[in-house]
């Protein structure tokens, strides 16, 4: 499954409470979410760090990105 | 900074105890080195391309060492990819992800109770690119059994110890390798009270319990938690990062790593055999591509791991290890795939 564009619905989910719902045992993707939730970043700013995120590590998080179609 | 790439060096990766005379020809030969010891022994070896931190306490594959003047514990990054060497003062910190490869890792080692302990332990998850461009590595410590002790890192290209530097091995890997930093923390919420903070810090006065605003040392002393041994678990969106307690001190209970508003806190349960627990959670899990790890001295001290095996994962025992930010009492390990 290929990674959805930066267009996509599915980063503004992720970074309007979608991360924390993401079942993943990636550490890096797991404390991304934690910062995020505390950090007073914009949602769109948020949404840029955690598509930046999955673009860099898209080899292994393979399992979270089949769940990015059903957030 | 100088750029080391020894992908052609012979031999295989090391990670191993060795006398200070075989370490120093390894550096002689130009090998990219992370270097663990206590300072009498890494004040004996030469410039190079190393970095190092004191502590004389390792996890080795025949198990737990408390090592002497005459031993240092090496890691050769040879083969990895490209070593860069770097120091930072405490005011240039966020410079490690700045500088660190695109594709890698940067081992990094900070002395114990320094500036640069505290302002990483507070910073770090916030720098630029910190999710994109991993920091692993440790806290370097001292003998607890000696009055004094004092932790410092050594920035090999000179042979200088630093008491307040972070020194870095960044280490970029090949396009076709991917750096995965893990961890395995013995320890998961005890499930009795959740607890939060309305301040970050390493030394706290008040908490919230089930949301109440309490006195923290009272708390902490009410559920017999003074003497450490069980640390306080964050849930970090399913990772659990503990803040291990060094003290209660009247007022004021002092932690190895801060805690942070927004984070929800409970003490660990009880973990009755910590090697036991540790080789359960290693058993089965691939150590291929392992390429660096460390472990925590109190785990190393409560779980009274001197002399026992934990599953082949070796590594210096360390004063707060490194995940892209301070942990306390875990096992990290980064691979390489």
């Amino acid at each position: 499954m290929s990674l959805p564009p930066r267009t996509a619905t599915c980063w503004q989910r992720l970074a309007t409470g979608g991360l924390k719902q993401l079942k993943t045992s990636n550490l890096g993707a797991q404390m991304l979410g934690q910062r995020l939730e505390m950090s007073k970043l914009s949602a769109a700013q948020k949404a840029d760090e955690i598509y930046a995120f999955f673009v860099k590590w898209e080899r292994g998080l393979t399992n979270e990105i089949s769940q990015l179609a059903g957030l | 900074m100088k750029s080391v790439n020894l992908q052609a060096c012979d031999g295989a990766r090391l990670s191993a105890l060795m006398q200070i005379a075989d370490a120093a020809a390894l550096i002689a030969a130009g090998a990219p080195l992370g270097i663990a010891g206590r300072a009498e022994a890494l004040d004996q070896l030469p410039a190079g391309n190393w970095v190092g931190g004191t502590t004389p306490y390792f996890m080795t594959e025949a198990g737990g060492r408390i090592i002497g003047e005459d031993q240092v514990w090496v890691r050769d990054f040879s083969g990895l990819g490209a070593v860069r060497f770097a120091a930072y003062d405490v005011d240039h910190l966020e410079q490690i992800t700045q500088e660190a490869p695109e594709n890698g890792f940067s081992l990094t080692i900070i002395p114990f109770q320094s500036e640069c302990h505290q302002r990483f332990a507070h910073d770090a998850a916030t720098y630029p690119l910190a999710f994109l461009r991993p920091t692993v590595g440790w806290i370097a410590g001292f003998d607890l059994g000696q009055a004094g002790g004092k932790a410092y890192v050594y920035d090999g290209r000179t042979a200088t110890r630093h008491a307040d530097r972070a020194v870095v091995a960044h280490i970029e890997l090949p396009a076709d390798q991917m750096a995965s930093v893990e961890i395995v923390n013995l320890f998961a919420p005890d499930g009795v009270d959740t607890i939060r903070f309305d301040t970050e810090g390493f030394a706290i006065t008040h908490a919230i319990v089930n949301g109440a605003r309490v006195p923290f040392a009272d708390y902490v002393n009410a559920r017999g938690m003074a003497d450490g041994r069980l640390p306080l678990v964050g849930d970090y969106s399913g990772a659990y990062v503990n803040a291990s307690i060094k003290r209660v001190d009247g007022e004021t209970v002092h932690l190895y790593a801060p805690v942070f508003p927004g984070v929800d806190y409970a003490f660990a349960a009880p973990v009755a055999d910590f090697a036991a627990a540790f080789r359960d959670r290693l058993d089965g899990v691939s150590q291929e591509g392992a390429a660096w790890s460390c472990n925590c001295i109190l785990n190393f001290l409560y779980g009274d791991l001197e002399g026992k095996t934990i599953g082949g994962v070796a590594g210096p025992v360390t004063f707060g290890e490194i995940a892209y930010q301070l942990v306390n009492q875990t096992l990290v390990q980064v691979r390489v795939q």
